[in-house]
């Protein structure tokens, strides 16, 4: 019964901040790692290809972020989650569980308001 | 390869939409025991009994979508852009975004189905089934709509 609510406890606190910091990975272009697919190479950290390179050859280095978005979102989710195992029952008792889905459909706003400026070309 | 992925892809994701389709109408209107519609028959299913299956096949899913979402950067997304499929492009990365937030519900779907407490109301239960409901359809739709844009892998 213990684990059951550790883990419930974990879920919780994991479905919650897991969007929250996928919209702030985002916004602020925090990526664990950028992959250039193209080149079969992942580097750490978020890297624009065309930082260093002419704007015009940046369709030869794609590069990805929407892996390391998700492994960021991730691993906050996973050390926000373990640090609420250790909290006592009645400390995440009192927030209630409303903002578990709240805070998903905030995310699903935050995202689409991320992408507008591709609808408004 | 890459086009027999995204066939198998597209298949886990037409289960994952059956069993979340059945599982949302059935915890937001479960059907009476006297009512024999199709309806009533699609909403009459133990809800619960699919929550392993999907959380298996979201998983399956998103793995198999992370492998061909690495061709698509590379011979498709420039093609779109070059054709100024603005919009499809956004479509697209609101897909992503949406199932990286899947991604972070899915242990408290499980919980919520799997291991619900005696004093849980089922709202939060019906409302992030709702949400994966949202997710999985407009990933399964975005994705047709992106294949049938250029014919990937054709």
């Amino acid at each position: 019964m213990t684990s059951a609510r550790a883990f419930r406890r974990f879920a919780f606190t994991f479905g919650g901040v897991v969007p929250v910091l996928y919209v702030v990975a985002l916004f602020r272009d925090i990526a664990l790692f950028t992959v250039y697919p193209s080149l079969g190479l992942v580097m750490l950290g978020t890297h624009h290809s065309r930082d260093v390179a002419d704007p015009a050859l940046g369709f030869l280095a794609p590069e990805m972020y929407w892996y390391g978005w998700t492994a960021t979102a991730t691993l906050g989710g996973l050390a926000a989650g373990l640090a609420a195992t250790l909290v006592p029952d009645r400390w995440t008792q009192r927030l209630g569980s409303v903002w578990v889905w709240v805070l998903p459909l905030l995310g699903i706003l935050g995202c689409v308001y991320f992408e507008l400026p591709w609808f408004r070309r | 390869m890459i086009t027999a992925l995204l066939i198998v892809h597209g298949l886990i994701a037409v289960a994952l939409l059956g069993a979340i389709t059945h599982q949302t109408l059935a915890a937001l209107a479960p059907a009476g025991a006297g009512t024999h519609s199709f309806f009533a028959r699609f909403r009459r299913v133990p809800p619960a009994s699919f929550a392993n299956a999907f959380v298996v096949l979201y998983l399956l899913s998103v793995l198999l979508g992370s492998v061909i979402y690495l061709q698509f950067r590379t011979d498709v997304r420039p093609i779109l852009e070059r054709d100024r499929e603005w919009q499809a492009i956004g479509l697209f990365d609101l897909k992503e975004h949406f199932i990286t937030i899947g991604l972070g519900l899915l242990p408290v779907y499980w919980v919520c189905w799997r291991r619900p407490m005696p004093n849980d109301s089922g709202r939060t239960r019906t409302a992030v089934t709702a949400i994966f409901a949202f997710i999985v359809w407009w990933g399964f739709l975005m994705g047709h709509v992106l294949n049938n844009i250029l014919g990937f892998g054709g």
